[in-house]
């Protein structure tokens, strides 16, 4: 086991020089709240919670979990202060739990965002049709739209382009500026029964569903995994990426809280559900253009429909780093950790995504479904599921990793909330599995129930006994799993 | 440490002309990589030289001082000066530090000898060759070898090894022949194989880092 230096030299001319590109604390912050998509949770994530699952505790559900998540950030960055080249949570559950579980859990992190990524292709149609039927009178398909958004990503992430740094500082703020200015004007405008903190009270949360509601929500904060992956590029580790971490779950669950609080504001708590059913992720913005006029809602409606493509290609970017840094290891074919020499781009990882977003699409449209319903509600609920599943077998790791190795930090940061995260994650889980024929809005005794959280069940049975085929017959392999990059020079640093 | 003749061709020269062009020198690779690929050729060129060696102790991997002699060269001295000033940090810190300058240092270094000329116009980041036939030596030298399955020497061992880890071997290379490719690393003593593979680890961080 190698530990990160407590100490390295941070004078001389060395450091200073590199000190130039590292990152600061807003950088960080930036980084992960952008990887969360600000206004693609608020109007499309909270108006399709509100509508399938009939539960109006959703504002609720965003400080719960944002408590549980900052909870769990306490032994999550002080695992990362002690791991090296700590990527991931696949990284941490190889360390605190062995190497098969960190590669159940790669499993599981590759479906979780796949679902996630694919199910917005399901989204962009709702949030770009009314724009060019609006200036150009044509309405096509979703697909159409869906096929368009898939190529542009499928380009930009072989281009590897990231929606770079200012671009994306620039979107994040102006998204953040009409949200606020859309919850401004809907608490300006109650209905007539007047303001109501109903949808905070437990009474309208702690119902049948609740569960459906946690795995919707929780999928609005799935950016997050990524903070620590700038420990090594940040001015200061030990303080830049604990400090961003909770600053953005924060501003994260508040944001969000409000802005789901604020649209019941003016609807009214009781006729929420409704209205989210009639005018789905467009709810937001017909909101706004009844109390703000058109054009600061068609403002809205495009920043939404960029809203929905940087989150896209924030997606696809996670994803193909994941199957690179696989590769890398050899966990899955080298051929996947190939970097593309011109451009820099995990090139098979960002392909293998792209096969993956068209099968999708293309299946959707084969067997008619709809995309609003069936591909961002469920196949987006599915992915909230294993992300679920990853928090919660990450924070045992931090437990597990810091029984191994005591003493290195106080019982607080290593024991007392990693285990009140890991108890609240399996418990909120549960809730999750249970509540799961309403994610999917079919009959408690459905079968498709069962069978969608049992997929996870069997990726993780498939990387448990990958990792045991490796440890048999490529030993070398085996030692390198979560290692990502570093796998070329084994478990040093 | 086998010593290289200080008269022949530099492996930081030899990389920069495989990885560029070799009549209008335009860069082949993504300019962080080849960044990556330089800065490791001037540690290249240091450890073949006799004057650092890679050190690892528990794990931690840095860069230990041999021979403090002046190398005769700036781009080299300049490199070595630093290590000498600020001898804790670890390899992957020189990687990225020399990374930093290593394509401007080596072009003017390379400009000075005569073999690149100077970038026309201002803006202009792009030094073509003097002679394309030495610009295409090394990369052909390589090629040459891998197709007869001849041994390489130690400094073309080194160029072969920084041009698959940059991944600039898919362009250059005519065959690139795993078990040759994998052989030729392992026949170099152990700090050169140490810096192929931090180079190679280097550039799958640049790879996954989001910025």
């Amino acid at each position: 086991m190698s530990l990160t230096e407590e100490t390295e030299e941070r004078a001389g001319a060395v450091s200073a020089a590199l000190a130039q590109d590292r990152l600061g604390i807003p950088s960080v912050v930036f980084f992960v709240i952008s990887a969360s998509a600000p206004l693609t949770v608020i109007a499309g994530v909270v108006s399709t919670a509100y509508a399938a699952t009939g539960v109006t505790g959703v504002p609720l559900a965003f400080v719960l979990l944002g408590a549980i998540l900052a909870v769990f950030t306490v032994g999550y960055v002080t695992m990362a202060r002690h791991v090296v080249n700590a990527g991931a949570f696949y990284a941490y559950t190889a360390k605190g739990l062995g190497r098969p579980a960190g590669v159940a859990t790669a499993w599981v992190a590759l479906l979780a965002y796949n679902a996630l990524q694919v199910g917005l292709y399901g989204l962009i149609g709702s949030a770009v049709e009314p724009l060019l039927s609006e200036w150009f009178g044509i309405s096509p398909a979703w697909w159409v739209i869906a096929l368009a958004a898939w190529a542009l990503t499928g380009l930009l992430g072989l281009m590897r382009v990231d929606v770079n740094g200012k671009v994306l500082a620039v979107l994040l703020l102006t998204e953040v500026a009409v949200v606020v200015v859309f919850d401004i004007a809907n608490l300006l405008h109650p209905v007539a029964s007047g303001y109501s903190l109903d949808v905070f009270g437990p009474s309208s949360f702690f119902v049948p569903g609740m569960g459906a509601v946690i795995a919707i929500c929780i999928a609005a904060f799935s950016g997050f995994e990524s903070s620590v992956v700038f420990s090594e590029e940040t001015k200061d580790p030990r303080r830049t990426v604990p400090i961003a971490t909770y600053i953005a779950i924060a501003v994260i669950s508040g944001l969000y809280a409000l802005s789901s609080w604020a649209m019941t504001v003016p609807v009214g708590s009781d006729k929420i559900v409704a209205t989210s059913r009639e005018q789905g992720p467009g709810l937001l913005f017909n909101l706004a253009g009844q109390h703000l006029g058109a054009t600061i809602a068609t403002i809205g409606s495009v920043l939404f429909a960029t809203s929905i493509i940087a989150a896209l290609i924030a997606f696809h970017n996670t994803i193909s780093r994941y199957i690179f840094a696989l590769g890398r290891e050899r966990v899955l074919p080298a051929a996947f950790g190939r970097t593309s020499p011109r451009t820099g781009a995990p090139v098979n990882g960002s392909v293998a995504q792209s096969v993956v977003g068209l099968a999708v699409i293309v299946i959707c449209v084969v067997f008619g479904l709809d995309p609003l319903v069936q591909l961002f509600f469920t196949v987006g609920s599915f992915g909230g599921l294993g992300v679920l599943l990853m928090l919660a077998a990450t924070s045992v790791a931090v437990l597990a990793f810091f029984s191994k190795n005591p003493g290195l930090e106080n019982a607080w940061r290593i024991r007392i909330a990693p285990g009140i995260a890991a108890v609240l994650l399996v418990v909120v889980l549960g809730f999750a599995l249970v509540n799961f024929d309403t994610v999917l809005g079919v009959a408690p005794d459905s079968l498709l129930r069962w069978v969608l959280p049992a997929v996870y069940f069997i990726a993780i049975g498939l990387g448990v006994a990958w990792a045991l085929a490796l440890r048999a017959n490529r030993p070398e392999v085996y030692a390198n799993i979560g290692l990502g990059a570093e796998a070329a020079v084994g478990e040093s640093k | 440490m086998v010593e290289v003749d200080l008269s022949g061709p530099r492996l930081a020269n030899d990389l920069f002309f495989v990885l560029h062009d070799d009549t209008t020198g335009r860069m082949r690779l993504s300019s962080r990589l080849t960044g990556l690929g330089l800065a490791a050729a001037v540690l290249g060129e240091l450890m073949l030289t006799g004057r650092v060696t890679v050190e690892l102790t528990d794990g931690w991997v840095g860069l230990a001082l041999v021979d403090a002699a002046p190398t005769g060269d700036t781009l080299t001295q300049t490199a070595l000066d630093h290590i000498i000033a600020e001898p804790s940090h670890r390899f992957r810190i020189w990687l990225q530090f020399l990374a930093r300058t290593a394509h401007t240092d080596v072009a003017a270094r390379m400009t000075a000898d005569g073999l690149l000329h100077p970038p026309r116009g201002r803006l202009s980041r792009r030094w073509a060759p003097v002679l394309a036939n030495t610009a295409a030596w090394p990369g052909g030298r390589l090629n040459l070898a891998i197709q007869r399955r001849q041994p390489l020497d130690l400094q073309d061992g080194v160029l072969l090894g920084l041009l698959v880890a940059t991944s600039g071997g898919q362009l250059v290379l005519w065959d690139q022949n795993p078990t040759y490719l994998s052989a030729s690393t392992a026949a170099l003593p152990a700090p050169l194989q140490e810096l192929i593979a931090q180079t190679e680890a280097a550039v799958g961080d640049s790879v996954i880092s989001r910025r």
